[in-house]
């Protein structure tokens, strides 16, 4: 049950542009992340889902935050250029960070446990040779479903599977005890069996350790049955916020609704599945009229020149559908 | 057309491909602006400092520096193109037979060309020269059996990425003749990757040829070909510096300018950019 | 579904790869792979990457060969093909990849990439006649509206996948074989391509060969479903047979692991 906490991760208005680019790619996004809420962001190529994600966390290279406020934890972070360097102080310890290719997110010249004991030492002071942290790394490879944690302490990442290897950047994470986890796209790259049991561990493990989860990922179907809320994005725009037990119950924002309505879920039949028309706006469309409007059987003129609404925070959805479509009853 | 001409991003790039051109046009069409004979020698005007006569002063035996400099941009140049465009035949070939080949052939050629890049360009051309007598053939010679393995290699390289593409696979299933392969699906996309190669490699070649002509083995005297002309004034460097620095500072120029235009090129033509993709640079 | 000789057979056919030296990729094998397509079906071969299910969509389409077994289209054994005879097979048998940012020559336009199917195979043909033929395919892929004079990265993945399917479509094949075209596209676009795919199945009476891990697209378009794991194949039938009440372990699992 989540009550109303004071937010851990908190958006107000924030744009993300990139470093040779004049406009934002993403703009006018505020949400907020409860402790201990499971949030998921859902979006196409071009939605600036991975940008926002990266670049709030100081982790893109040629992207930065061009505008709006981000607060962790109650405490807002400076804007502009100090942004990259005190976001970069939140990974490793308030933050972890699962990456979307577990091919490269481990070095691949350093044994698996030293690379947990060095997360320690950088996250909690242990030091790296001490017997308790070397505990510490066997009882979180064992956590996350190694077997045989012990030999798996010594041994290289490329003696390990993908699927392996996210659990590994996932007790990484874990192990530094952080109080949000972002997970960006952790499993698209593995087959779907490995893709379930990666997302059901990382999902299980963060309720027993109490952390916020942060999962992005364009499989909308695998939000709606793992998470508490789903941010959806489109052409860089923040367009819903809805809680995913109310998927199917209530009308939702038009483009959430022709979303799930195109994916060729079970018990659906071909007559039942409808395609949106035309191609996907890329990212950097801006705040002016819907980036959706093109291609919504809904859209009236309005949508096409008005402002798009930003989310005021008040409700736990939110719908910034200029035709109010999709706002909460 | 207009897409080359956005290529050059600074003033450095545009003078680059500013030289260029007229150094080009000078190799062109350089003879009939010169005001004296190359050849015209004439003791009694020897190492005459510049002046409105000879713009750039006269050499040893009376000869008009500028004249020479103007007919040896067509013999440098012309050089130099004569060994890129052997070279870039030779190896292209080898190389894109290597790489259609495939196998054990491939193998054996590619170790080939290694062994053969073992070998050092002067020892070879100072070895023709011997053989044949020194001459700007001999080293237009050795510099296109030295310089052969690079394309073929490259060459190879570039052919085999491209034939594992699925365009290609997509060619073979439709039953898309070697030819049309070779010519419309291999040569068209890898022709970026080769240009930039040959736009750095005159300013090698040239200078190779510059350097063979100045130690003796390749462009005899009289011939006004740059390196030579260094080397024929090379005594001279304190009493008439003209005679040096005019050819030096031409060799200096070409140089520069075709390796700008070369990294500009391999700037714009990077296929490594994601020009190409739909999807935002942000991978959003 | 018509009786006689089925369209494509393949009994106990196996392929091994040898291991390279040096390179990182695990070598796999197919094992004993025997499946029949026939005439006017749309049967699924459904496993996960490394299942051997694009080796096996590269045999039938002939663009790698196979070590033991038989394979047999139209009756006629493949094993040892003239030069006609294996031209003759192209104007028969096209395949759409998965990776539409893949599959066209960069350095030729959209066009002439339809024009040169329709040189090969449709022969006797005048220039306007083609020019008018490739048009007609391009509209009927969904891009009438779009100039077919451009390169391809003037068009999105979507567009691409279209194109290439129009390429394939050009020699009037008999039989498609799609490897995963749709697992590169974007959600809505997906849709837009499957609901392609069904126009054409129904307008064109194609035998598709559709490989995929996505089981709910198999579910959607697949008369039959051979399902493949490690080079071979585990279970095999009716669509509907295979994905409600899977026989084999391996199969059950990748059922319950869909979302």
């Amino acid at each position: 049950m989540l009550e109303a906490a004071a937010p851990l991760l908190e958006l107000d208005d924030v744009s993300v542009a990139l470093n040779d680019g004049a406009r934002p790619m993403v703009s006018g996004i505020s949400l907020s992340i409860r402790p201990r809420e499971v949030f998921g962001v859902v979006g196409e190529s071009g939605s600036g889902k991975t940008l926002l994600a990266r670049t709030i966390f100081g982790l893109h290279d040629e992207a930065h935050v061009a505008g709006g406020r981000i607060s962790f934890n109650g405490e807002e972070l400076p804007q502009h250029g100090r942004h990259r360097a005190a976001a970069a102080k939140l990974l490793g310890h308030d933050v972890g960070f699962v990456p979307q290719d577990p091919f490269s997110s481990l070095n691949p010249s350093m044994r698996v446990g030293k690379q947990i004991t060095e997360a320690l030492y950088l996250a909690k002071g242990m030091p790296m040779h001490a017997a308790q942290t070397r505990e510490r790394a066997i009882g979180v490879l064992a956590e996350v479903g190694i077997p045989e944690p012990e030999l798996a302490f010594n041994q290289f990442p490329d003696q390990f599977s993908g699927g392996m290897r996210q659990r590994i950047v996932f007790a990484i994470a874990l192990s530094q005890e952080p109080k949000l986890l972002v997970a960006d796209e952790p499993t698209t790259a593995l087959d779907a069996i490995t893709q379930r049991r990666v997302i059901e561990l990382i999902l299980e493990r963060s309720r027993t350790h109490n952390l916020a989860v942060l999962l992005i990922t364009h499989n909308l179907e695998l939000l709606r049955q793992s998470v508490d809320r789903i941010a959806v994005l489109y052409g860089g725009q923040l367009h819903n916020i809805v809680k995913s037990a109310d998927v199917g119950q209530r009308p939702l924002h038009p483009y959430t609704e022709a979303l799930f309505a195109c994916i060729p879920s079970k018990g659906r039949t071909l007559a039942e599945i409808r395609s949106i028309p035309g191609e996907p706006v890329g990212a950097g469309f801006g705040t002016t009229g819907c980036a959706f409007a093109s291609r919504c059987g809904f859209a009236v003129e309005t949508c096409r020149t008005a402002r798009l609404p930003l989310n005021d925070g008040k409700g736990e959805s939110f719908s910034a559908c200029l035709l109010g479509r999709g706002a909460e009853p | 057309m207009r897409r080359l001409l956005s290529y050059p991003r600074s003033t450095i790039e545009w003078s680059a491909v500013v030289v260029a051109c007229l150094i080009v046009l000078m190799a062109l069409f350089g003879r009939w602006f010169a005001p004296f004979d190359a050849l015209q020698i004439d003791f009694r005007n020897k190492l005459k400092a510049p002046s409105f006569v000879h713009l750039l002063g006269t050499d040893e035996t009376g000869r008009d520096v500028l004249s020479r400099l103007l007919f040896g941009a067509q013999l440098t140049l012309s050089s130099t193109l004569t060994v890129l465009v052997i070279v870039v035949l030779i190896g292209c070939t080898i190389g894109l037979f290597s790489a259609l080949i495939g196998g054990a052939i491939d193998n054996l050629l590619m170790r080939l060309a290694d062994i053969w890049l073992g070998f050092p360009p002067l020892i070879l051309a100072l070895g023709f020269a011997s053989a044949l007598g020194a001459s700007l053939e001999a080293a237009i010679l050795a510099l296109v059996l030295s310089w052969w393995p690079n394309y073929a290699r490259l060459t190879r390289m570039v052919a085999s990425d491209i034939l594992a593409r699925k365009f290609i696979a997509s060619a073979d299933a439709l039953g898309v003749p070697l030819t049309r392969k070779i010519f419309a699906y291999l040569i068209p996309n890898a022709f970026d990757v080769m240009i930039v190669q040959v736009s750095l490699d005159v300013s090698a070649v040239m200078l190779a040829i510059s350097g063979l002509s100045f130690i003796g083995v390749g462009a005899q005297i009289p011939a006004p070909e740059w390196g030579a002309m260094i080397a024929d004034g090379r005594s001279y460097v304190s009493k008439a510096w003209w005679i040096v620095s005019a050819p030096g500072l031409m060799i200096f120029l070409t140089a520069v300018s075709f390796n700008i235009i070369g990294d500009m090129l391999r700037r714009e033509l990077d296929p490594t950019l994601r020009r190409d993709r739909r999807e935002g640079p942000a991978g959003a | 579904m018509s009786q006689g000789v089925p369209m494509v057979e393949l009994e106990g056919v196996a392929k091994r790869f040898s291991r390279r030296a040096f390179v990182q990729s695990r070598s796999f094998a197919l094992h004993d792979i025997s499946l029949t397509v026939e005439r006017g079906e749309v049967v699924g071969i459904l496993g996960e990457s490394g299942s051997g299910k694009s080796t096996v969509a590269n045999i039938i389409t002939r663009l790698t060969a196979y070590d033991s077994g038989s394979y047999r289209f139209e009756g006629r054994d493949m094993k040892r093909l003239s030069r006609a005879e294996s031209f003759e097979f192209k104007s028969k048998v096209q395949i759409v990849f998965q990776d539409p940012y893949g599959s066209l020559n960069p350095r030729a336009t959209v066009q002439d990439s339809l024009l040169e199917a329709l040189v090969l195979h449709q022969r006797g043909l005048s220039r306007q006649q083609r020019l008018a033929q490739a048009a007609r395919l391009f509209e009927e892929v969904g891009l009438g509206s779009q100039s077919s004079a451009r390169y391809p990265h003037a068009f999105s993945g979507g567009q691409r996948q279209r194109i290439a399917i129009a390429r394939a479509l050009a020699v009037q094949p008999e039989l498609l074989v799609c490897d995963e075209p749709l697992s590169s596209l974007d959600v809505s676009i997906q849709a837009q391509i499957l609901e392609l795919f069904v126009r054409l199945i129904r307008d064109r009476h194609l035998t598709i060969i559709f490989i995929s891990h996505d089981v709910s697209v198999m579910r959607l378009l697949c008369d039959r479903v051979y399902v493949m794991n490690q080079g071979r194949i585990v279970e095999s039938g009716r669509t509907s047979d295979v994905l409600e009440h899977p026989k084999d372990d391996y199969t059950a699992r990748l059922l319950e692991a869909v979302y």
